[in-house]
């Protein structure tokens, strides 16, 4: 930071500039206007021989010359005071650029200021053609100053081909500088008879202030048609990106656009109301609503200008920051603080954080959010960061996808002190992620009994998901419903043993505390306008409740529990993400009881959206939705996405985002030219959780935190591996997503592609692109040939289809599915980091064979006569 | 610590060679002094004539009010231009000054709008105030005052690197630079030398009879030569004391250190002696000459303090030129066509008036 900052907390945020700048522009625009209006009246005044408009025009010099030397020409000096003062890297730059542009329009200046105090001195002295003379200098000049000060201005929003050649000439006949010039005269013109109205309205003669009136009217009606061919053609001029920025991007434009489409017919209306024979008390009132109105539209017009230009102060060229563009870089390596002169910080330390934090939100963003004030008050935008990752987060994407913002710059202990400051500083809090450190607990466990001697039969079971994700939001959206499948395959043991299909019924009961989710979650309340289907409390989306008898899934050779909703809220309050489902296979012809077994069912609501969408979680400290958190997702979406969900929603509308997402894992179609759900969710997201190591982004929405109450990867693979080593990292997941969508021919995706940056693989076209849910990790990437993993990367190759996803795959005979032996994905046998209990889902091992390892530790679990070629897969006899 | 020079802000590039800026610095300085001197010391005059009985004494005045609000408007527009190039050649010294002060800084606005308000309140209802243009005259004298000594603040400051580190106590704007010992006497000498020349030329206006009231043009020679000889005498002794409170070696550069230093200085004190002589003996157009030759002599020795401060940490030869010629003529053009439409439409005015007459 080159200059100093002046440390203004409510009046921060451009507050100054907004002033003075709009009064000065209001008033200088009629100096501009008013010079041609005072001539053409005065001219009329000789021609018509009227002395009493004669005295009229005159008596309106005098109010002239009262407003717009003093008023007019002292804020304008203001303007400059100010702007010095808030922004002295872009002022210096367009002094130095432009230094003859301002000499040259101080000139006409001066001759402004002479032209003016002799027209008024002079008035009825001097000789009537001369006086006129004078007059049409006095417009002349302030016409000039107007035409020079506008090639500056229009300059710092369209530069044009000056960011290439760097010419005085090219920056100042930019692209918008006609445009502008256009529509500002006709403003100027269109001034004259606002301002006009206040002299006429004074005026004592009733006959005089009527004409006067009309006058004063034309003088708004005529030129306010050039005015709005100006204003169309500055939009039509105006650079795509600050076009698409202002008319469709950044959500607080709207709020000036539509002040703007009622001020503009209003402020017309209004003035030719002024034209009708009124009663003067009301005239002398009315003038006054005039300029107010005046002010507000020439206000919402230079907010929209200003605000267009965002990032920049110059566009492309500085940041509102004074940043110059090209530093960017730099800084990016070496650190803002250490290439900042106005710190007393270069490195950080444990003691001086505080300092830092606040000197790194002075610099970058006090420029234009001010605390506690009317302009951009930053409190409200960072009120739901009640944790540094979160602030962290949102300033790691921040101008990636919310264009209007710079990036944040600076290195990454940098940007987390500006998170904890925030974070401290307006929300009064220290903690870093705002989750709880959950201890390990052993529940009681009941593992079925083997009879191995005497059994007959051998019963497996498994659910299709390690970890079933539920977004417990429903009164207000859903993404994830409740819906665990646990898939069974029941084997009659024997020297060559069999799946038995047929002729026995399964039956699954879950544990008694989870039986009525409905009591604890508000989905059945929903699930018809979610769904469009009536599902009574506890049954789920198959139309299979907490208990029941299992179906037969012939292709799979297997029974199947599908989409049983449980919820990992027992009866008796608390979170268990792992309650336990008991299976009964039963003859069913006798109704013997031919096995029993158990199984988890997993399902979690620990989704840490709260983390940075504000408000905590809902259950037990540890997981779950409060409604803050619901809405704050939806209006994030709705501000981003210009949809209107949140307003839906509270309406009695809850939203399902695979509507408009497509999903397979949810059977939806999605809506055309809409990503697919996993490809926007991550997409967006990993513009805010970029350069993490390990599972550090997973874990910040998905429940495997290790100190978490879920950690839902628990097979020994997470002893030396994590999410990165099959799924990537954050941005090479997205990347995967992204760039299938890209290649189906989805225009979205490369918006949220362009910043993403692969890490497992040195270049993006590396990537292999996949659909989301059929397209998973392969086992055998690592277990080449059924063998021992020889490496930990399965990162890039894919399955290429459903069928071909592990937990849809049988051994070689197609008999025995690969679950059934080895239980669900991130909890592959042995899997013995389950946060409650270290054998919670070992129950099968411990029941058939008395150890943790995959089913078939030994063959004669099944195998009555031990088996000595490999049938189910090459290496199956390793062991 | 932070070394002082660290805190420096890098300077952007020029279009022209930095001697164009410099001799139309100086120029324009030299013109906004002139005008300044005008608005303020008339101001006081008007306010010190206000507050003595007689009429010639309120005639005075009131031939000043006339002039008051015009000679207000172009002073400050004869300030923008020095502040222009200021900027140009200076600006990261002057940036970082005026940010340190800027809550006192942005205030010259609101002040300045209410003492030209004021002034111009003064100027149409001189005779119907009575005896409240007393007050009236000294609201917009003591702003002008007020605006002044932030002027001498930003002045001195931006000079000075070594006070900047101010900024990590308070970076709230409120900083003034109270500890330098050539503030005040800079100030006063500026302020009472402001009423010396605004003297001079209500002595003028009495010597070429440009009179709007019926002030006797005597009374006006007479009163103006007296405030500009006296006051020029206090300015002499604020001079010295100014000069003795620079830090040794800049005081030594008028005092054999540096050969035109020490010529300006020799200089000025002669043009004094031939202004105070010619003065008291009411030679108006001799002692008006004497004190432009004075005036240009001091705005030099001004700018050489300037250098001789920033020497340490910067010369103008310094900042990097990347040509563009062509804007610079055109502002040539500009600045010869205006002067030529000024000195027209003045032309006109009075003409205007001699008809009147």
């Amino acid at each position: 930071m080159n200059y100093p900052v002046w440390d203004l907390t409510t009046f921060g945020g451009g507050f100054f500039i907004a002033l003075i700048a709009v009064v000065h522009v209001l008033v200088a625009h009629f100096a501009v206007g008013g010079g041609l209006f005072l001539v053409t009246l005065e001219q009329k005044a000789y021609r018509d021989e009227d002395p009493a408009l004669l005295e009229y025009v005159k008596k309106h010099s005098k109010f002239f010359l009262l407003l717009t030397m003093v008023f007019g020409g002292m804020t304008g000096v203001g303007i400059w005071w100010t702007i010095a003062l808030l922004n002295p890297a872009a002022t210096s730059s367009l002094i130095h650029i432009f230094v003859f542009g301002w000499a040259a329009e101080w000139v006409f200046f001066l001759t402004e200021i002479v032209a003016l105090f002799i027209y008024y001195y002079t008035f009825g002295r001097m000789e009537r053609k001369k006086h006129l003379l004078i007059g049409w200098l006095y417009f002349f000049s302030a016409w000039m100053s107007l035409f020079l000060i506008n090639g500056i201005i229009d300059f710092m929003l369209s530069p044009g081909a000056w960011l290439e050649n760097r010419e005085f000439w090219s920056g100042f006949f930019n692209p918008t500088f006609w445009p502008a010039l256009t529509f500002r005269t006709g403003l100027s013109l269109v001034l004259c008879g606002v301002f006009g109205f206040v002299t006429a309205a004074f005026v004592k003669e009733q006959q005089l202030r009527t004409r006067l009136m009309r006058i004063c009217a034309k003088w708004v009606a005529i030129p306010f048609v050039l005015m709005l061919l100006g204003g169309w053609w500055y939009i039509v001029a105006l650079p795509g990106s600050v076009s698409h920025l202002i008319f469709e991007h950044s959500p607080e434009m709207t709020t000036y656009l539509r002040t703007l489409a009622w001020a503009t017919p209003v402020f017309f209306a209004i003035s030719m109301f002024m034209a009708l024979r009124l009663p003067n008390r009301l005239q002398k009132v009315l003038c006054f609503g005039v300029v107010g109105i005046a002010l507000i539209y020439f206000g919402a017009f230079e907010f929209v200008r200003e605000g267009g230009r965002r990032p920049y102060i110059i566009y492309e060229y500085m940041y509102s920051n004074q940043v110059f563009v090209e530093d960017v870089p730099g800084i990016q390596q070496a650190g803002f603080l250490p290439t900042a002169k106005w710190t007393l910080h270069r490195e950080i330390t444990a003691e001086n954080m505080d300092a830092v934090g606040k000197d790194l939100f002075k610099f970058q963003c006090s420029a234009c959010h001010s605390r506690g004030g009317p302009l951009n008050d930053i409190q409200p935008l960072v009120k739901k960061y009640s944790n540094i990752f979160g602030m962290d987060a949102k300033l790691n994407g921040l101008g990636k996808l919310n264009t209007y913002m710079p990036p944040f710059m600076g290195t990454r202990a940098e940007r987390w002190a500006l998170a904890r400051y925030i974070v401290k500083e307006f929300n009064h809090s220290s903690a870093e992620t705002g989750n709880l450190a959950v201890e390990d607990q052993d529940l009681a466990l009941e593992i079925p009994p083997f009879a191995k001697d005497t059994d007959e039969y051998v019963l497996l079971a498994w659910s299709t998901l390690g970890m079933k994700g539920i977004s417990d939001s429903s009164e207000r959206w859903m993404m994830l419903p409740p819906g665990t499948s646990i898939y069974a395959q029941l084997i009659k043991r024997g020297d060559s043993p069999q799946i038995v299909t047929r002729a026995v019924e399964l039956r699954y009961e879950m544990d008694a505390e989870f039986r009525t989710p409905q009591e604890k979650v508000a989905f059945w309340e929903h699930a018809e306008q979610l769904f469009g289907t009536q599902l009574e409390p506890g049954v789920g989306l198959a139309g299979m409740g907490l208990s029941g008898t299992m179906r037969l899934d012939a292709e799979h050779n297997a029974f199947v529990a599908a989409k049983v909703p449980v919820v990992p809220y027992p009866a008796g309050g608390g979170f268990n993400p792992y309650p336990l489902l008991t299976i009964t296979a039963f003859d069913k012809e006798s109704g013997a009881e031919l096995a029993r077994t158990r199984v988890v069912a997993p399902a979690t609501t620990e989704m840490g959206c709260k983390t940075c969408h504000g408000g905590d979680w809902g259950v037990a400290d540890v997981a779950g939705f409060t409604l803050a958190t619901g809405e704050d997702i939806l209006a994030a979406h709705d501000k981003n996405s210009a949809t209107k969900l949140l307003e839906q929603a509270r309406g009695g509308h809850p939203i399902l985002c695979q509507s408009c997402h497509a999903d397979p894992a949810l059977g939806a179609a999605g809506k055309e030219g809409i990503l697919n759900f996993s490809a926007s969710i991550h997409g967006w997201h990993a513009n805010f959780l970029t350069e993490r190591n390990g599972a550090e982004a997973c874990a910040a929405c998905h429940g495997i935190r290790a100190d978490g109450p879920t950690q839902c990867f628990r097979s020994h693979h997470a002893q030396f591996m994590d999410c990165s080593n099959c799924h990537g990292t954050m941005e090479d997941h997205a990347l995967t997503l992204l760039l299938h969508e890209q290649q189906q021919g989805n225009q979205r995706a490369a918006v949220l592609l362009q910043h993403l940056r692969s890490r497992k693989v040195k270049e993006v076209a590396q990537i292999e692109p996949r659909a989301p849910w059929s397209q998973q990790p392969d086992c055998l990437t690592c277990h080449t040939d059924f063998g021992v993993g020889m490496s930990v990367d399965a990162f890039n190759q894919w399955t290429k289809n459903e069928e071909e996803l592990y937990r849809n795959r049988h051994d070689q005979m197609g008999a025995v599915m690969c679950a059934a032996c080895h239980s669900s994905q991130h909890a592959v046998y042995p899997a013995t980091f389950n946060r409650l209990g270290a054998q919670r889902d070992s129950i099968q091992p411990l029941q058939y064979q008395g150890n943790n390892r995959p089913i078939g530790n030994d063959c004669t679990v099944c195998h009555t006569v031990q088996p000595e070629f490999e049938a189910h897969h090459p290496n199956s006899l390793r062991i | 610590m932070i070394p002082n020079a660290a805190l420096i802000p890098t300077p952007d590039a020029i279009p022209v060679a930095w001697g164009w800026f410099y001799v139309l610095l100086v120029l324009t300085f030299l013109l906004h002094l002139l005008v300044m001197n005008a608005m303020l010391g008339g101001g006081i005059i008007a306010l010190l004539n206000s507050l003595r009985r007689g009429e010639q004494n309120t005639l005075l005045s009131k031939e000043f009010s006339y002039k008051w609000p015009y000679t207000i408007a172009i002073a400050v527009n004869m300030g923008v231009a020095p502040l222009l190039f200021i900027q140009v050649l200076y600006g990261h010294f002057i940036y970082s000054s005026s940010i340190l002060m800027a809550s006192w800084w942005l205030s010259i606005i609101l002040m300045l709008i209410l003492a030209y308000y004021s002034a111009y309140i003064y100027a149409f209802k001189f005779d119907s105030l009575g005896a409240l243009r007393s007050w009236v005259a000294g609201f917009s004298v003591v702003l002008l005052l007020y605006i002044a000594f932030l002027f001498s603040n930003n002045m001195t400051l931006m000079l000075q690197p070594e006070r900047w580190s101010a900024y990590f106590a308070d970076g709230g704007g409120r900083f003034l630079n109270t500890a330098d010992p050539t503030l005040i006497p800079r100030y006063l000498h500026f302020v009472i030398g402001a009423v010396a020349v605004a003297g001079l030329y209500l002595a003028l206006i009495g010597r070429f009879n440009f009179v709007k009231s019926t002030v006797n043009p005597q009374t006006l020679i007479a009163q103006g030569m007296r405030y500009f000889t006296i006051a020029t005498a206090i300015s002499v002794a604020l001079g010295f004391w100014f000069l003795l409170a620079l830090p040794k070696n800049i005081m030594l550069l008028f005092m054999g250190g540096s050969i035109y230093g020490t010529a300006l200085l020799l200089l000025g004190l002669m043009l004094t002696g031939v202004a105070l002589y010619l003065g008291h003996n009411r030679q108006v157009i001799k002692t008006s000459i004497a004190t432009l030759a004075l005036l240009i002599i001091m705005v030099l020795m001004r700018d050489l303090v300037r250098t001789g401060f920033l020497a340490p940490y910067f010369s103008m030869s310094e900042l990097q030129v990347i040509p563009e010629y062509s804007p610079l003529i055109f502002f040539l053009v500009v600045f010869a066509g205006g002067l030529a439409l000024v000195g027209y439409m003045l032309k006109l005015a009075l003409e205007c008036r001699k008809e009147v007459e």
